[in-house]
């Protein structure tokens, strides 16, 4: 991650408009040096649980709470429990199911609204709104008698399937968060670089694959990985939706919350951390490689 | 020859209509029903507000009010303690170092949530290290846990907005000579708003709808109504009430976002009377190209 840090500098100071360095101040205020502690704090706090749970999850004691000593015994646990591998992998399958249909939709609508911009924007972006400030708990009470419904009613199978209604779970507010990542990569810049593939004879299926989707392409990853880890940290929906056998890893935890935690929970968040640190740094990576600033990543990954 | 102009938007209108608008719909339409004996769920051969008349009962509307009071003040908080952070990020930090940062705040944000309110289950635990506190199954602890939650989500909005209100902008300020509170009262933060506003809705909204992180935190003291929705679905079997309680929730998020505009725009009116800031094309300005705002005019009113 440390990879982020060299090529902001320089366009700071291009957008300053001048060639001078930038010039630090000799000595800072007290409100500067307030602000600074401030946040040194806040980072803090934002890194303590976290850290809590990687330390515990060296825990060798039955319960999760009560320390006994240190040991590697809760990672070796997690061999021996299939509900938590098959909980695990149904988080992951579902995810990358999930992730892949809403970027897939959710790609599709950002070009239209960016490229084709007409009254219809308007109400699609009402539709957008209305789902990503619906809260999670509303989608989980209608979704749930509504696939029961298409499944058992109007006999679409499909909807029976456990990861096929986890993944309808959590494909609604990722599509809309990946739509206005998209509009907001291509606005302004699309339609003339379209116009001009369009000039020199491209055919419009062309000057989508070639012109369109690689401006998009850092908006697009940054919205597959922001809809995965969406998926992966979905409890509300998926606790009701779920299918006994196709239980998620969130709600795997949930029940363990009113059960009793073991170790093993945290071994498991641990490696997942791990791997969602490896998946950061490669998009971090790639965007980099795209020619972003740090702050397009954050404005990417926040659909700013 | 050409194609409509919506078309590559259809599927994603297809699935929302299909996954969101019928369901949601469904729900408002069981709002109005009622539940037909132990057995069933749902009747709605007889439509009425019966069932909002009871969601507002004195038993529920405590845990509206709690949950109101969870989210009103736990939005707040995240904007006291998130605001600074990210101002600091966009304008105080080495601007070598904000990728970094930024990486930073995201860390937890990618972390299971429901893992991290464990995390602080276990440290607030009586034989954790912050036992003392005796937050645990307190309004406080459910407090504690919804900041720490939805904090990453206010601090990267604001960034971003703090970001762009850029440099020169601040040195013009000065240049004109207003203070150091003056450029951040009367330039920054308008430059910022549409952040501020999209942090602060990013928070509320779920924050509201969130349960998990009361049950973890709060116990008996945790009672939101998402908690109580999913109860009725759940356990109650009363879909018509868990519908309407569904249904008011959505109201009551609504109403308060309103009010609470209401009462932003009726604060700042004053300010807004005495110097009105035009800039340039800043909103207008397509959020991905790093084009700073050049045209910058201030008008004073005597």
């Amino acid at each position: 991650m440390t990879a982020l840090n060299e090529r902001p500098a320089v366009r700071q100071a291009d957008a300053s408009g001048g060639s001078a360095p930038e010039i630090r101040p000799a000595r800072k205020s007290a409100s500067d040096i307030a602000l600074t502690v401030w946040s040194v704090l806040v980072f803090g706090f934002l890194f303590v649980p976290i850290i809590v749970i990687i330390v515990y999850s060296f825990n060798t004691g039955r319960l999760l709470v009560s320390w006994d000593g240190f040991g590697i015994d809760a990672f070796l646990t997690i061999f021996q429990k299939p509900a938590i591998q098959n909980a695990v992998m149904v988080s992951i399958q579902s995810g990358i199911i999930a992730a892949t249909i809403a970027t897939t939709l959710g790609t599709l609508a950002g070009i239209a609204m960016a490229s084709r911009p007409g009254k219809w924007v308007g109400w699609f972006l009402v539709l957008l709104l209305l789902v990503s400030v619906t809260p999670e708990i509303v989608d989980a009470v209608a979704l749930l008698p509504w696939l029961v419904t298409l499944g058992q009613d109007f006999g679409l199978t499909l909807f029976n399937n456990g990861i096929a209604r986890l993944v309808v779970g959590h494909t609604l507010f990722a599509t809309a968060v990946v739509s206005y990542i998209v509009r907001a990569r291509l606005a302004g810049l699309d339609a003339q670089l379209q116009e001009a593939s369009a000039d020199l004879y491209a055919p419009p299926l062309k000057t989508f694959f070639k012109v369109t989707l690689p401006l998009a392409m850092p908006a697009v990853l940054a919205g597959f990985l922001l809809s995965f880890t969406l998926s992966l940290d979905n409890t509300i929906v998926s606790a009701f939706v779920q299918v006994s056998g196709a239980t998620p890893w969130p709600v795997y935890v949930l029940s363990a919350v009113r059960t009793g935690l073991r170790p093993e929970i945290a071994a498991v968040s641990t490696l997942m951390l791990l791997l969602t640190l490896v998946a950061l740094a490669f998009v971090a990576y790639v965007l980099r490689r795209a020619g972003d600033s740090a702050t397009q990543i954050a404005r990417t990954m926040t659909g700013n | 020859m050409r194609s409509p102009k919506f078309a590559l938007a259809t599927p994603a209108w297809a699935w929302l209509v299909a996954f969101f608008i019928i369901p949601v719909g469904m729900v408002i339409y069981f709002s109005f029903g009622y539940k037909p004996g132990i057995f069933g769920t749902h009747a709605t051969d007889v439509l009425s507000f019966d069932r909002y008349v009871e969601a507002f009962s004195p038993v529920f509307f405590a845990t509206f009010m709690n949950t109101l009071w969870v989210g009103v003040l736990g939005t707040v908080l995240c904007l006291v303690i998130g605001a600074p952070v990210a101002y600091w990020m966009a304008v105080k930090a080495p601007p070598n170092r904000r990728g970094l940062l930024l990486a930073l705040v995201m860390v937890p944000f990618w972390t299971n949530f429901l893992v991290r309110t464990i995390g602080w289950q276990i440290l607030l635990a009586p034989e954790g290290l912050l036992g003392g506190l005796d937050l645990l199954y307190t309004r406080g602890g459910v407090l504690l846990g919804v900041v720490y939650n939805y904090l990453p989500l206010m601090i990267l909005p604001l960034f971003v907005a703090f970001d762009r209100v850029g440099e020169p902008m601040r040195e013009a300020a000065k240049d004109l000579g207003a203070g150091r509170i003056r450029t951040f009262l009367s330039v920054t933060v308008p430059l910022a708003r549409p952040g501020i506003i999209a942090g602060v809705l990013l928070v509320f909204i779920p924050l509201m709808g969130d349960y998990i992180t009361a049950t973890v935190l709060g116990g008996a003291q945790g009672n939101m109504v998402g908690q109580l929705v999913a109860s009725q679905f759940q356990t109650a079997q009363n879909w018509a009430l868990g519908s309407a309680m569904a249904v008011l929730l959505i109201l009551v998020i609504m109403v308060t976002v309103a009010i609470a505009g209401l009462i932003v725009w009726l604060v700042t009116m004053p300010s807004r009377m005495r110097s009105r800031l035009v800039i340039g094309d800043a909103e207008a300005n397509a959020p991905s190209t790093r084009s700073t705002p050049t045209a910058a005019t201030v008008t004073e009113r005597s």
